[in-house]
């Protein structure tokens, strides 16, 4: 545990982040209307340059308000989020464009197709010309779609969308990639693929911020993981020496250990 | 401006690839134009703009009938005669009572001889002594349907009353040249020596004295045309349709905002403000054909409907300009209907109310001068009632640019408004 020592909450010796920090965040709060339980209650990470980080929690605990917070969707009550040390406040811009984001929903137009989704989302990223065109071509062969490129998304299968759609998140390059619950609702073959090209991008050293709810797949592709509950990061390390420090038989145990048995219906 | 134009390029994609919805954006303000023109074409006719069909019935066939007939030639009663053998007072009043006519007048038997016995005894009394005797005045009935509008019975009833005043007149005046003469000769003068002309009498009553010149509203417009509902209806009907163009607009954001489309067009470096204006200036497109699918079929179909064309015979860059701004104002609408509502059922129903409400306050379903007082102060917040006003002063009033530049300006600072609070919202939408 003497890696996560000074992560804990309310700890006021948090040192500084160094310069190979991608993602830091301070303290974190936030709290939605009609809800007295803040989504996030003093939420502290930073994430190191080239890991494969897993933010991993059951339903509720505030995965998905952490990683839009972190990529500037929307703003904390309080805390405070540097990407590569820039601020969202004054280079929401530039951190934009080292940005990658691949949302739980599927982000594409159904009736474009494959090629016109690529295309229209590679001209708001800023690419042009031949580079556009070679990102679109790299984009479809990365989702396996060259095929399917002239098809409208609306006839894709679960797994077809979901590799367009991290395709899609991948054309500008990112430093960063951030996604969330990428995987949900497809098939192993899909599943399979993209853990691979997932990894892949990470050996190339593009850091990476992930959250699931699947502890096997964070255990797979995760060099590191944070586990986060009731809006807190309660324990963080890489999936060995979590389980060696814990005494845990594997890291399902250790997460309802720290999480509860209790079912989240919130 | 490559994001601007890559977010026009897949609105008109997205558009294309919605066959259904963008025949519903051209069919809609399509049908109503048609059925709305051909209706008040009607509604015109009753408000006697056109000539309104009067049953005539003359149950005398003596000189009053005739005479009435000759005097109501000039109004705008167009007199279908009943033969009076074959119908009488109860066939003219069931017609009228039964709708097929909203007017019907009868001459009843022995009406012209009422009628010259009593002229004829109008001078006939004491010498100048005594009360004047009183006269009989011969009826001439008159059948209205219930249901007729107040306008169009006091119209009617003003023009026959008038017609009849005429006659009485002069045959009075006939009465009086004769009497005149008579007087004349008993004192022995030559009738050329009176003062008065004798029977040329009635013909000089009939001479103009005092007259009453129509103008146009404005007499610095050249080229003002008369009011028309054509030239009302196409371009009214057609903002009409560009401000229902909102409604698909609005969709669309909300289609994003519900996907995971919305969470990745923030995350990425491109400001909403880009995304707003692509989507803009691709349903100005939309709106400017429709003003073009609307003005051919004012100028091409309506003839054939027995409806007078639609014209634009000046000032065609400053009806551009107009249609531009109108649909910059239905597309800002749009864009903030998306961003304030939270899903598609409340941004159709609150945007084709609030749509409906603003052409019927605007002017569209009925002309503002119609509307009581409170409305027509109402009227000058919709903005359907801006581009209304352009148009009509453009098409009707003969009007130049110089004279639309304020509607133009509120339309404009309306788009500008929407898309501002539009912007903001999408910052408190995150």
């Amino acid at each position: 545990m003497g890696q996560t020592a000074f992560m804990k909450p309310g700890n006021p010796y948090l040192p500084e982040p160094g310069p190979d920090c991608v993602v830091s965040a301070r303290s974190l709060v936030k709290h939605y209307k009609n809800n007295d339980r803040p989504a996030l209650n003093d939420f502290t990470l930073d994430v190191q340059q080239g890991e494969f980080f897993g933010l991993l929690g059951p339903n509720g605990a505030g995965k998905t308000t952490a990683i839009s917070i972190l990529t500037g969707l929307f703003p904390a009550d309080s805390g405070s989020v540097r990407i590569r040390g820039m601020s969202f406040q004054e280079k929401e811009h530039e951190i934009k464009r080292i940005l990658g984001l691949v949302p739980q929903d599927i982000g594409l137009y159904d009736t474009l197709t494959a090629r016109e989704n690529l295309n229209f989302f590679g001209k708001l990223c800023g690419i042009s010309g031949r580079k556009l065109g070679e990102r679109i071509q790299q984009g479809l062969e990365f989702a396996r779609l060259t095929e399917h490129a002239r098809h409208p998304v609306a006839t894709f299968s679960t797994g077809m969308k979901r590799r367009l759609n991290l395709a899609v998140g991948l054309l500008n390059e990112p430093q960063l990639l951030v996604l969330d619950e990428p995987c949900v609702g497809i098939d192993a073959q899909s599943r399979h693929l993209i853990h691979e090209q997932l990894k892949e991008i990470n050996r190339q050293g593009t850091t990476i911020l992930y959250t699931t709810h699947y502890i096997e797949e964070a255990q797979e592709l995760c060099s590191r993981i944070g586990i986060i509950d009731n809006g807190r990061l309660v324990e963080q390390g890489s999936p060995v020496a979590l389980l060696q420090q814990s005494g845990r038989g594997n890291l399902e145990e250790l997460f309802l250990h720290l999480t509860g048995k209790e079912l989240r219906d919130t | 401006m490559l994001k601007i134009f890559a977010a026009t390029t897949k609105e008109l994609l997205l558009l294309r690839r919605d066959r259904t919805g963008l025949l519903v954006l051209f069919l809609m303000p399509a049908i109503l134009v048609v059925l709305i023109t051909l209706v008040q074409e009607n509604v015109m006719e009753l408000t006697g703009q056109k000539k309104t069909q009067v049953l005539f019935l003359d149950l005398d066939q003596g000189d009053l009938g005739k005479s009435l007939q000759k005097q109501l030639a000039t109004t705008t009663l167009d007199l279908v005669l009943w033969d009076e053998g074959q119908k009488d007072i109860a066939d003219i009043q069931a017609a009228v009572t039964g709708g097929g006519y909203q007017v019907g007048v009868v001459i009843p038997k022995g009406a012209s001889a009422r009628f010259t016995e009593e002229t004829a005894r109008l001078f006939q009394q004491g010498n100048g002594k005594g009360k004047p005797r009183e006269m009989t005045a011969t009826s001439v009935q008159l059948f209205v349907d219930p249901g007729i509008m107040a306008g169009l019975r006091s119209g009617v009833t003003a023009q026959l009353q008038m017609a009849l005043t005429t006659i009485g007149l002069e045959a009075k005046l006939a009465q009086l040249g004769g009497v005149l003469a008579q007087t004349m000769a008993r004192a022995g003068a030559e009738p050329e020596q009176s003062p008065l002309a004798g029977e040329k009498l009635p013909a000089l009553f009939r001479q103009p004295l005092l007259d009453l010149q129509e103008h146009q509203g404005d007499s610095g417009a050249i080229g003002a045309s008369q009011y028309k509902p054509v030239q009302q209806n196409v371009p009214a009907w057609a903002l009409f349709g560009m401000f229902f163009t909102a409604i698909p607009i609005a969709g669309s954001i909300l289609q994003e905002r519900n996907s995971g489309i919305w969470i990745r067009l923030t995350a990425l470096p491109v400001s909403p403000l880009v995304l707003f204006t692509g989507k803009a200036v691709a349903y100005m497109g939309v709106c400017l054909c429709q003003f073009l699918l609307i003005a051919l079929i004012g100028a091409f179909l309506f003839p054939s409907l027995g409806l007078p064309p639609f014209t634009v015979s000046m000032h065609p860059m400053a009806i551009l300009l107009t249609v531009v701004l109108s649909s910059l104002a239905a597309c800002g609408y749009g864009i903030f209907l998306g961003l304030a509502c939270n899903s598609y059922e409340q941004a159709s129903t609150l945007g084709s109310t609030s749509v409906v409400a603003a052409a019927a306050i605007g002017g569209v379903m009925v002309p503002v001068y119609a509307m009581p007082q409170v409305m027509q102060r109402l009227s000058v917040i919709s903005p359907l009632n801006w581009g209304l006003t352009a148009f009509q002063d453009l098409l009707l009033r003969g009007y130049s640019l110089s004279a639309i530049l304020d509607d133009l300006g509120r339309l404009l600072l309306f788009f500008a408004v929407t898309v501002l609070l539009s912007w903001k919202l999408a910052g408190i939408r995150k």
